[in-house]
């Protein structure tokens, strides 16, 4: 899961949490909130009918003993009674009790005071109905309820935005750091904006490994080179000699066949230098890539060259390339080599008299061309393989070639972003798949 | 002709000198670029062969001052250093040829007689070869007048090369490193060379006789001929 995705989740649960938390509690908190205010204002409502009745005298509402009552309206909300008190009891307590009020039973919550007037005492009553009371529960739970809904949204929604913005930095350092980066890379570092220091210690953590990356690279491709020119000299030393003993007129016949097999041995030797001095020539971006050259055109040729070794093996080659593709700034010589060493070993690993099949064909808007042949195949676990240098995955069939061609390929391949995937079934045959970019194919007439 | 040999390896020196003097060219050698720079400023030459890695001189200065003190010599680079750069700025410079080695001495004679050929424009390049004659401008092989279309172009290369060699025995990796020299791949042994020669009997046998075409039973191809 995403970074952000997991901060927002969490943010979201944990505002849930406190969310629902809150509304479970919000009933008995909005009881307690309205019983105190009630408790209050019957107090109030006591202390203003105290105050009335010291005025004009208690005798004014009670008279020959028979107590005072009022009730509001018809809705019997709320009471109040004055009686003379006979129990002798002191009495101050705000309670929920029922009263029968005209054939009703209601619930009220009643203050109950007792007060002495002369020598008599009297009990004071101020009731409000419950159902008054918690009238206002309902309406303000859901109030309540729908802001806190509303404020946990709105949090979720800025804590999204600014998570996404904070994050920024990450993906791009991902992005273009580590996804988009290509062994070599020439271009300067680029510092990635960001105030979050985490990233930024991200940034130069990355761009340190690189570099160290970077260099051994450099090292391997500098040996690799430098070893391939120094090996040069000699062989081609080697090659003169050898060659103008063979020409000498007093050197027997016999001796002449062991030249040709030292011949032979430094010509492996040059082959294989001179692949490796290719491939760190095509990794250091020695090549220019200034060539247009029509796909089928380029295949004919190959074919052309390599139609010696389909006759030796009396393999069938079927070529269907669409004339009007093209390719566009590539480097004719490399994909020519890509080319025939792809065809090449389709041949090499192909049964007597097989059959290979170079298609090409567009799909979705990306140009593929297949090579197809009925051959040996390559077993599931060579396959990741297949590409290491010097990897040769049959000792037995391979015994003229050193194991270098596919990673020719591959090299050729990586230096034009051409795309291979590879299909093999043992005894069935392989295909070889490249996908050429967008931005090196073209069609005729559109170029 | 002469030729001047720039070149700091001494042991590949040698073998220069042996073979093109073999080749009745007349030979001078130098081992650095001042001896050089000197020498092509003061004597005349037909082909420089310059070494671009040498170790006191930048190759392509003594490039430049050949083009200038010797502007009729046929200058050819050999180098080990394979950039493709140096290539193009070699060319660029006005030399005739580049070299990579390592290259067969025999690559290289035929290079400077394909020079040669070029500067003078000989015009004589059909060369008879029993009741066959090999057209060396248009590169097409003919019996009697009937032009021979069956020869692909890579048959042709391998006639040619042996014609330019003639009465010599070309080895099968000789062949094959000049008609497929450019190719990088993993084979170092493949030889489809007797392949191609088979094919290119059975093509001419359809017309007369084609024993100038010779099997040195063991070493190799050879075409003879009588002049």
């Amino acid at each position: 899961m995403k970074l952000g995705t997991k901060l927002t989740l969490f943010n979201t649960i944990s505002k849930l949490v406190i969310v629902v938390l809150f509304v479970l509690l919000l009933p008995t908190l909005i009881r307690d909130i309205n019983q105190n205010y009630t408790d209050n204002w019957l107090r109030k409502q006591k202390d203003k009918v105290l105050q009335i009745v010291k005025g004009p005298g208690i005798k004014n509402y009670i008279q020959n003993g028979e107590g005072y009552g009022s009730y509001n309206a018809l809705l019997k909300e709320e009471y109040v009674s004055l009686d003379v008190d006979s129990s002798g009891e002191n009495i101050n307590t705000i309670k929920n009790e029922k009263r029968l009020v005209e054939g009703d039973t209601i619930q009220y919550r009643i203050l109950s005071h007792t007060f002495t007037v002369g020598k008599q005492s009297y009990l004071l009553e101020i009731g409000k109905s419950v159902d008054t009371i918690n009238e206002t529960a309902v309406p303000l739970q859901s109030i309540a309820f729908e802001i806190l809904l509303g404020m946990v949204l709105l949090t979720i929604l800025a804590d999204q935005v600014y998570s996404t913005y904070v994050l920024r930095p990450l993906g791009l350092i991902i992005r273009t750091k580590l996804i988009g980066h290509k062994f070599p890379n020439h271009a300067q570092y680029k510092k990635v904006r960001t105030n979050t220091s985490d990233f930024e210690y991200l940034d130069i953590s990355i761009h340190k490994m690189i570099q160290t990356i970077e260099s051994t690279f450099q090292k391997e491709r500098e040996f690799i080179s430098n070893a391939s020119h120094e090996l040069m000299t000699p062989i081609s030393i080697l090659q003169s000699k050898i060659e103008n003993m063979f020409e000498q007129e007093d050197i027997a016949d016999d001796v002449k066949v062991r030249l040709l097999e030292m011949q032979k041995i430094l010509n492996r030797l040059k082959s294989i230098t001179k692949t490796l001095l290719l491939i760190s020539q095509i990794e250091n971006d020695q090549f220019l890539k200034e060539d247009n050259i029509q796909v089928a055109e380029l295949i004919q040729e190959v074919y052309d060259e390599i139609s010696i070794r389909l006759q030796e093996k009396s393999i069938h080659c079927e070529i269907a390339i669409p004339p009007d593709w093209y390719l566009m700034k590539v480097n004719k010589f490399l994909l020519f080599n890509l080319f025939f060493n792809l065809i090449n070993n389709a041949i090499k690993y192909n049964k007597e008299g097989g059959e290979i099949y170079i298609t090409g064909a567009v799909e979705s808007k990306l140009f593929i061309v297949q090579i197809t042949d009925t051959g040996i195949g390559i077993p599931p676990e060579r396959l990741p393989h297949i590409f290491n240098r010097f990897k040769k995955f049959s000792q037995s069939l391979q015994q003229d070639s050193f194991g270098l061609g596919l990673p020719i390929v591959r090299s050729i391949a990586d230096f034009h972003r051409i795309g291979i995937e590879t299909n093999s079934e043992p005894g069935v045959g392989t295909t070889f798949k490249l996908i050429f970019p967008v931005t090196i194919i073209g069609q005729k007439g559109g170029i | 002709m002469n030729v001047l040999i720039v070149e700091d390896e001494k042991a590949l020196t040698a073998e220069l000198e042996i073979f093109l003097i073999n080749c009745s060219y007349v030979c001078d050698v130098c081992f650095d670029g001042r001896s050089a720079s000197e020498k092509i400023a003061t004597n005349l030459y037909d082909f420089i062969l310059i070494d671009l890695g040498l170790p006191d001189y930048e190759g392509l200065d003594l490039l430049k001052e050949a083009k200038k003190y010797n502007p009729e010599a046929t200058c050819i680079i050999l180098t080990a250093r394979a950039e493709v750069n140096d290539r193009i700025k070699g060319l660029d410079l006005g030399a005739d040829d580049y070299l990579a080695k390592p290259f067969s001495l025999l690559e290289l004679q035929s290079r400077m007689q394909a020079i040669t050929r070029r500067k003078f424009g000989l015009k004589n390049s059909v060369v008879p070869l029993g009741e066959f004659s090999i057209d060396l401008t248009n590169r097409t092989i003919a019996h009697a007048d009937t032009l021979i279309n069956a020869i692909t172009k890579k048959e042709f290369d391998l006639v040619a090369y042996m014609l330019l060699h003639k009465n010599r025995t070309l080895t099968r990796s000789q062949l094959s490193e000049h008609i497929w020299g450019s190719i990088v791949n993993d084979d170092y042994d493949s030889n489809y060379i007797d392949a191609h020669i088979k094919n290119i009997r059975k093509k001419l046998s359809a017309y007369g006789p084609h024993d100038w075409i010779e099997t040195v039973r063991g070493l190799g191809y050879r075409i003879t001929t009588n002049n």
